[in-house]
């Protein structure tokens, strides 16, 4: 794993997770709380698809763990969603590195997508089910707001030199 | 790859149905908590600073007009609660007429709104006093116009509170005019209340106040929860509906107040008591107007005090609830016009004769 490879600057992906985390509370108008992209997944599934040996289901768990405490959920619900998240960017990573940034959009929107599903039944099973599947909103403005993210990060990756 | 997939998944089930069944992770929550919750803080940063800087530019005809109508307004404030004195104590002597039991005094304590919840599917709110200031589970809040919800969360400094609003809730209410009971049950819509189960042909109509009744053993009784706003008589449907608007601003307002009911044991309650005393005495040296002047100063800790020197229920509703509105209001423009020097005596001596016994 990472051990022997030098891994530099390994404190700005940690910066990037705890800003993450705050925009996952921060405040939002209304109407535009139904669309909070889902800032943790979307950081996630960009460092585990470029820093594989750093960034895996783990750092996922943990970070989810952090994000029920946040919620006030019940604690391992998100913790669950990240991971598996996180599963699916790792398997499909080969092929996700080669894709042009549009098709990169689309399978991000499918992996979000089922894992929303997942947080839907999760959230029937505590009994706070959801009146609509308005849920599977976060997961679109999310994958519409993938290209933009990776290419921040990615510009911040070699700025850096964050390996 | 797979192996820890399952490790991780089976163990995120595991804390799941362990954070749900059982109490273990609590401490551990509250204790990530007391790093984690301070997002919420940081992320209110910016609108803070905002009212800070427009607190600080405000101009000098803005403040003086405001500071007017304060003024103004707390004038009116003071006179309506003047009335409310001398209503408070026809109403506890009505009781000791009726042999009922006396009024549970509460008190109240300024909390700030410092996040939503993302969801945006529950409607919750994270406030900055917690389990080190004394809040409990189950507490109700309160913000200026009525009842807002309950704490559901503890964590050291923060506390989580579902409003009435949210699916997940309900509280049992009356209607002021008749009191008529009933259920008011969120609906995920921050204008509405629905009140469950409500007769088609119960006495209720567009307009009633709706106040908590204090069946649930939850809420104390009689605070404003909502108004009715619709009720729609259908043939079809085995109940009316009726749906009513909460008077709490649920979605704006920034301060709460948190409800304390005094929970303490009667001894407790007359040994402060008997210690306010002394300090009274203390304090003021010689002063033998008992009913004007010490009053004020030690409402903080007396209100329910004489209620438990005596076993008698009648002495102790005056001292139960008088104090009171002494403290709410602290003007000693009160005192006067209200028909208290009749009724003050008969409360005092008891627990100055507690003091002395003990």
């Amino acid at each position: 794993m990472a051990g022997a490879s030098l891994s530099r600057n390994g404190w700005i992906v940690w910066l990037t997770f705890s800003i993450g985390l705050l925009l996952s509370v921060s405040p939002l108008p209304q109407f535009m709380e139904i669309l909070r992209p889902l800032w943790l997944a979307l950081l996630l599934a960009f460092w585990s698809l470029y820093l594989p040996h750093k960034i895996g289901m783990v750092t996922a768990f943990l970070l989810g763990l952090a994000e029920d405490v946040l919620y006030g959920t019940l604690l391992g619900q998100s913790a669950l969603i990240l991971t598996l998240i996180t599963f699916l960017v790792l398997s499909l990573q080969q092929r996700l590195r080669m894709f042009p940034m549009w098709q990169q959009s689309l399978v991000i929107l499918v992996i979000f997508g089922l894992a929303q599903l997942v947080q839907l039944w999760l959230s029937a099973l505590t009994g706070n089910r959801q009146p609509t599947l308005a849920l599977v909103l976060p997961a679109l403005v999310s994958a519409l707001l993938w290209p933009w993210v990776s290419f921040g990060l990615r510009g911040l990756r070699r700025r850096y030199k964050i390996n | 790859m797979g192996v820890r997939l399952l490790v991780l998944v089976v163990l995120s089930v595991a804390l799941m149905v362990v954070d749900a069944r059982f109490t273990v992770l609590k401490p551990i929550r509250s204790q990530a908590s007391l790093v984690l919750m301070q997002s919420y803080w940081i992320t209110d940063l910016p609108q803070r600073l905002w009212q800070g800087v427009t607190s600080q530019f405000g101009s000098r005809t803005e403040l003086v007009a405001e500071n007017e109508k304060l003024q103004t307004e707390n004038l009116l404030l003071q006179g309506r609660l003047q009335k409310l004195a001398a209503l408070t104590e026809q109403n506890v002597r009505l009781r000791e007429l009726l042999n009922s039991s006396a009024l549970v005094n509460e008190k109240v304590e300024v909390a700030e709104l410092i996040g939503m919840d993302p969801n945006p599917f529950t409607h919750r709110i994270i406030i900055n006093k917690g389990e080190r200031d004394g809040v409990v589970l189950g507490q109700p809040v309160l913000d200026a116009r009525g009842l807002m919800g309950q704490v559901v969360e503890l964590m050291p400094y923060t506390s989580r509170v579902l409003l009435l609003t949210d699916t997940t809730h309900s509280i049992p209410v009356q209607v002021n005019r008749n009191g008529l009971r009933a259920i008011a049950s969120g609906t995920g819509n921050p204008e509405r209340l629905e009140l469950r189960h409500v007769a088609d042909t119960a006495d209720i109509k567009e307009g009633d106040l709706l106040v908590s009744s204090g069946l649930g053993q939850r809420f104390p009784a009689g605070y404003p929860v909502a108004t009715v706003k619709e009720v729609i008589h259908d043939s079809g449907q085995p109940f009316a509906i009726v749906r009513a608007v909460p008077t709490a601003a649920l979605n704006r307002s920034r301060y709460l107040l948190l409800v304390f009911s005094d929970s303490r044991t009667p001894e407790e309650r007359a040994n402060e008591a008997a210690q306010a005393q002394e300090a009274d005495k203390q304090g003021d040296g010689a002063a033998p107007v008992p009913a004007t002047v010490p009053k004020p100063a030690a409402t903080q800790t007396t209100p329910a005090s004489p209620a438990t020197t005596t076993p008698a229920v009648k002495p102790a509703a005056h001292g139960d609830v008088a104090p009171a509105h002494g403290a709410a209001n602290s003007a000693p423009a009160v005192k006067p016009s209200t028909v208290k020097p009749a009724a003050k005596p008969a409360s005092k001596p008891p627990a100055a004769t507690q003091r002395q016994e003990e």
